[in-house]
């Protein structure tokens, strides 16, 4: 399956190689993964730091567990302490 | 001598109805301290009709270089101080306090049927928290995050991004409050504005950032 990875702040380093066409902005590109991955999944697959992170998947929550399906839009944010 | 007008002033008609319109709105904010309690003035200050605040603290000595409290206020629940602070700007303004820390478990009985949320907490983990209950229990209520705000770099490094979703953040998204890192109070006031300010706007139909 074919999705939209987006990876913000200090996670974009995190962001695969991949051809100019993928690539969507800055933060942003199209990956593609084996079907029926979890977003725990592809984040331990792109080794993402096990810190605090805000995970939306189609502009919403979503957990772990989630299975992702092909075209959606998987977004990780780190944020960091201060308030 | 009179200083000439460089901007057109609105018609005082045009700023009552943006006042009233602001007048109608609910908005919950977790956390009272540097961002919260100065968000919650400006806010207030704008005409927002109702606040939600909630925080489990008590006013310290240390809260003093950059929060909205008084030295005669230390020791009292942040709620409350904040409360007082807030009448004495305006004291027609509805407030509703909730001496609590914020979670999964009472999140959903302290803020629903808010018109947006503000997050202003200040570990990571409480941030992240939020923002997934709040979409998850709350679906379609905007929420105001900030990330990003410690230290003495620029404040023009503060900005506001529609992050996603129904998700904006303020911040300059890396500045992690530390020793050689604190929280300062311009600083801090520039992102509080900037949380005021982009709920302002999304409550009055602009949701750009």
């Amino acid at each position: 399956m074919r999705i939209q990875l987006a990876l913000f702040a200090s996670l974009t380093q995190y962001l695969p190689e991949t051809e100019n066409g993928n690539r969507l902005s800055a933060h942003a590109q199209l990956v593609d993964l084996p079907d029926g991955m979890t977003v725990g999944q592809v984040i331990d697959r792109l080794g993402l730091p096990d810190e605090p992170r805000i995970v939306f998947v189609n502009n919403r929550h979503a957990p772990d567990e989630y299975v992702l399906d092909e075209g959606e839009r998987l977004a990780v944010f780190p944020p960091v302490a201060g308030g | 001598m009179p200083v000439p007008h460089t901007h057109p002033v609105p018609a005082a008609e045009e700023y009552r109805d943006l006042r009233a319109k602001l007048g109608h709105k609910r908005i919950g904010i977790v956390g009272c301290g540097g961002l919260g309690s100065n968000a919650a003035w400006m806010l207030v200050r704008s005409g927002i009709g109702s606040l939600v605040l909630a925080d489990h603290d008590l006013v310290e000595e240390s809260n003093l270089d950059r929060q909205f409290f008084f030295r005669d206020q230390i020791g009292l629940p942040k709620t409350e101080a904040l409360a007082t602070n807030l009448t004495r700007i305006d004291p027609a303004v509805r407030l509703e306090l909730f001496q609590a820390h914020i979670d999964e478990q009472n999140f959903a009985e302290i803020f629903s049927g808010i018109d947006l949320l503000i997050e202003a907490v200040d570990s990571a983990h409480d941030k992240a928290m939020l923002v997934a209950v709040s979409s998850e229990l709350l679906p379609g209520v905007p929420i105001v995050s900030a990330s990003g705000l410690a230290g003495y770099g620029s404040t023009n490094d503060i900005i506001t991004r529609h992050l996603m979703g129904n998700l904006w953040m303020v911040g300059d998204l890396v500045s992690e409050v530390s020793a050689e890192h604190p929280l300062f109070a311009s600083r801090v006031c520039v992102a509080a504005g900037h949380e005021a300010h982009m709920a302002i706007r999304i409550l009055l139909g602009y949701p750009e950032a």
